[in-house]
């Protein structure tokens, strides 16, 4: 799994052909059983609006301008539950048929019994555009990312990694700096 | 309470006003005063009858003000859609990241636990 | 830092974004009464979150959110969570007026509770009080959620 892995986030996806976007309408429903919902759909002129107002001063969306520079488009949908059993598994399913057409294949699935999280990850290496899948799903939490588009796995991967924010404390007393004059 | 409190700052940290932000700013501060009118103008001014004054006053600001308006509207429009975009953009690759690397950290840890074997 | 002040209390840009040219356009009226970088840090610190407050109180239409009204995250995570960092964002800002300074303060400037209490006129104790409880009332609505997120 992990030659798998190394080989697949080495990757940069791109071949001839057209990617759609995945068809997710079917997960609205859901909305109204979930605590809370996003639902984030940019593509075309709106794509390129988003890009055009990431500042080139923060890092971080300096990072991100370059990574969705040959994007088509960005698709996410998360469900967040009170209880247990809220989706079912006709609704992820609907979603992994349209992962079982030509040129999308599944590179990693990860499977907890103990816990219920399952997460999959598809890449469409049959279009002139690629594309990116991503479904999570444990008993309370749904997500779906749809991603048309070059992208490069590597860069996606630690622009979502720990950003390690250092920990600190109440009553913790920091050295004072010198001065401090009140106004 | 560590925990929280790193998540705390993470979610709390410093947010980036819209790029023409300073300079929204400075064009305030620099506007200038109205010019005062010379005397002879005020004098034009106060002879004028009102009735004719008003009425060409009217007119033109019934044309100016409008497409002055339109168009300032559609400026600050644009720009509140393009920042919703781009919020929903930086968060949308946030989660698509998050995920990837949580699945990327659980393969690596299972080929750990297989080298362990 | 006035802007992002501003957002995490407010959470709404527009008005976050009025309300800091607000401050920066009186810093320009009093520039000359600012006697050092640190007084100017101060100084922008302490008009901001005043301004913050009166815009609530003027505001008192606003739905205020509740506590309770607002969904706890369906999962704990250790690695930079984005929907977690967004569900803490709307809870902070759930929080009443002067908790939700403090706390902002704390966390998104890194200052002591020292230096919160000079910068808003009140008592050290009351500050870390109000740290106290609302770190507790942040604690107990996620440690009401079960399991670990969906990797």
């Amino acid at each position: 799994m992990k030659i798998i892995w190394s080989l697949t986030i080495c990757l940069l996806v791109g071949a001839a052909g057209y990617a759609q976007a995945l068809d997710l309408k079917n997960l609205d429903r859901l909305s109204a059983k979930a605590s809370d919902t996003t639902d984030v759909t940019l593509d075309g002129s709106l794509l390129k609006l988003a890009a055009k107002f990431l500042s080139a001063n923060d890092p971080d969306q300096a990072k991100i301008k370059k990574l969705v520079a040959e994007l088509k488009g960005i698709y996410v949908k998360t469900f967040e539950f009170e209880n247990e059993g809220a989706y079912s598994e006709s609704d992820v399913t609907a979603i992994r048929s349209q992962l079982k057409s030509p040129g999308w294949s599944r590179i990693v699935t990860v499977h907890s019994s103990k816990d219920g999280d399952n997460a999959e990850v598809y890449l469409n290496t049959g279009g002139s555009d690629g594309g990116l899948a991503i479904i999570c799903a444990n008993p309370k939490q749904l997500t779906v990312v749809n991603i048309v588009g070059k992208i490069d796995l590597d860069e996606l991967s630690e622009l979502g990694g720990n950003l390690g924010v250092p920990k600190i404390d109440i009553e913790k007393e920091k050295p004072k700096p010198p001065k401090k004059e009140d106004d | 309470m560590s925990y929280l409190e790193d998540d705390l700052k993470m979610a709390l940290r410093r947010t980036e006003p819209p790029e023409d932000f300073a300079k929204r700013v400075l064009t305030r501060a620099n506007a200038p005063a109205p010019p005062e009118p010379a005397w002879w103008g005020r004098l034009a001014v106060l002879l004028r009858p009102p009735r004719v004054q008003w009425v060409a006053l009217s007119i033109v600001a019934s044309i100016i003000i409008p497409v002055a308006g339109v168009q300032y509207r559609k400026e600050r429009q644009l720009r509140a859609e393009g920042e919703k975009a781009r919020e929903q953009l930086v968060f949308a690759v946030r989660v698509a990241g998050s995920k990837l690397h949580h699945v990327q950290q659980k393969v690596l840890e299972m080929g750990r636990m297989d080298t362990r074997l | 830092m006035v802007f992002s002040l501003a957002y995490h209390f407010l959470r709404d840009r527009g008005l976050a974004e009025e309300l800091a040219q607000e401050v920066f356009l009186e810093l320009y009226r009093c520039l000359d009464t600012i006697e050092s970088r640190a007084h100017l840090v101060f100084w922008l610190r302490k008009v901001a979150s005043r301004r913050c407050i009166d815009q609530t109180r003027r505001r008192a239409f606003w739905p205020k959110l509740r506590l309770d009204d607002v969904p706890e995250p369906a999962a704990k995570i250790r690695e930079a969570d984005p929907m977690l960092s967004r569900a803490l964002a709307r809870l902070v800002a759930s929080l009443p007026e002067k908790p939700r300074l403090v706390v902002i303060l704390r966390y998104q400037e890194d200052l002591e509770p020292a230096e919160i209490a000079q910068l808003l006129d009140m008592p050290v104790a009351t500050v870390k009080s109000h740290l106290h409880r609302s770190l507790d009332m942040l604690r107990d609505k996620l440690a009401r959620t079960v399991g670990e997120i969906a990797i």
